[in-house]
């Protein structure tokens, strides 16, 4: 069994469909590669038909596989459960004071925080947190940690890191469960501070084991954008996704990146450099 | 959540309470079997909006993690928001 399929369609949207029902995957288990946009044309001259790629993802906590997977190599090794007994600092890589590719500015400004700040929004967090926890009688460790000041914004934010036997749970099928963990965690801390809350929930290093996974899609995209000097478009992704792929890319000599689209179709398309 | 043994039930309140301008008139009844729950959640209507959220954006999250809870006691969960 092939690890990518081709699928043609009438639409970007059609073929993905076709791919789907092909592969019996839902949308979520793919990563989509647009190799044609295709065209309706003028009056149906001209008509080209969309061409994309499916790849199947293997989920990073396998227990959650919803639909049976193809069988095949898994190119995303998951690496061992990173277990933090301390609170880890990620670092981002150093700014180049100037760099000509383009990347759009993801994150809303904000005013700089302070440390104080940041101590009552961890602490809020981590109350909320326990709390959920309790509730869903889940016992894990929370340890929390401040990132290097963002490169984009410029704020450090918190990080709050939930690790413990079996959270595969809190993750989800494809982090579902931790986007929405991270979600009403922010909402319930935004309404009891009356400002809006930005802490980052890991499970069990899911996030810096999808960031790896994504530093990797984002290399083979750009080879193969190189070779084929024409864009790429991944899949669509959320804000903090499509950040890990500008940021992997922004020093490449031979192609910058853009995103595109609106919502949750908004995606990186990947360009080579003339 | 003091008197409620419930983990599901409990995390359902403990969140929509967190999330609204009138925690007081938030009401969760538990109706279903023991093994397919169904909560019932009431708020006030002006809360409604916040509940729901864009799109449902807030009510799904608030289900996805109400089931996390609901399969830990071994059981399948609905939440319906009764108006």
């Amino acid at each position: 069994m092939s690890r990518e399929i081709e699928v043609r369609g009438q639409t970007v949207d059609n073929a993905i469909e076709i791919g789907l029902t092909k592969l019996g995957l839902n949308r979520s288990d793919v990563i989509v590669d647009v190799i044609d946009e295709g065209s309706r044309g003028i009056l149906g001259l001209g008509a080209r038909e969309a061409v994309v790629r499916l790849l199947p993802m293997t989920p990073a906590v396998p227990e959650q596989k919803a639909e049976p997977a193809p069988a095949r190599p898994t190119p995303v090794k998951p690496t061992p459960a990173k277990v933090a007994p301390t609170p880890t600092k990620i670092v981002t890589p150093p700014v180049p004071p100037q760099t000509p590719v383009i990347v759009q500015q993801e994150e809303t400004a904000v005013t700089p925080i302070t440390s104080e700040e940041l101590a009552l929004e961890r602490d809020t967090a981590v109350a909320i947190l326990q709390t959920i926890l309790d509730h869903m009688q889940i016992e894990a460790d929370i340890h929390t940690a401040v990132t290097e000041p963002d490169d984009m914004t410029g704020q450090p934010i918190n990080l709050i890191e939930i690790t413990g036997p079996d959270l595969g749970v809190l993750i989800g099928p494809r982090g579902d469960t931790l986007v929405s963990l991270q979600y009403m965690a922010r909402l319930i801390a935004s309404h009891q501070l009356k400002n809006k809350a930005n802490f980052v929930i890991d499970v069990e290093g899911y996030r810096e084991r999808r960031k790896q996974a994504l530093a990797r899609l984002a290399e083979r995209m750009a080879s193969k954008v190189i070779k084929q000097q024409r864009p790429v478009s991944l899949e669509p992704m959320p804000a903090n996704e499509r950040r890990v792929i500008h940021m992997i890319l922004r020093d490449h000599a031979a192609v910058y990146t853009q995103s595109t689209g609106e919502g949750s179709q908004r995606r990186v398309r990947i360009h080579p450099k003339r | 959540m003091a008197e409620d043994t419930s983990g599901s039930k409990a995390l359902l309140e403990y969140i929509v309470k967190s999330v609204v301008d009138n925690p007081d008139e938030v009401q969760v009844t538990e109706a279903g079997y023991a093994r397919e729950k169904i909560l019932q959640l009431q708020v006030a209507a002006s809360d409604m909006g916040r509940v729901i959220g864009k799109g449902g954006r807030v009510i799904n999250a608030i289900r996805a993690l109400v089931q996390v809870a609901a399969a830990k006691e071994g059981a399948q969960v609905t939440v319906e928001i009764l108006e």
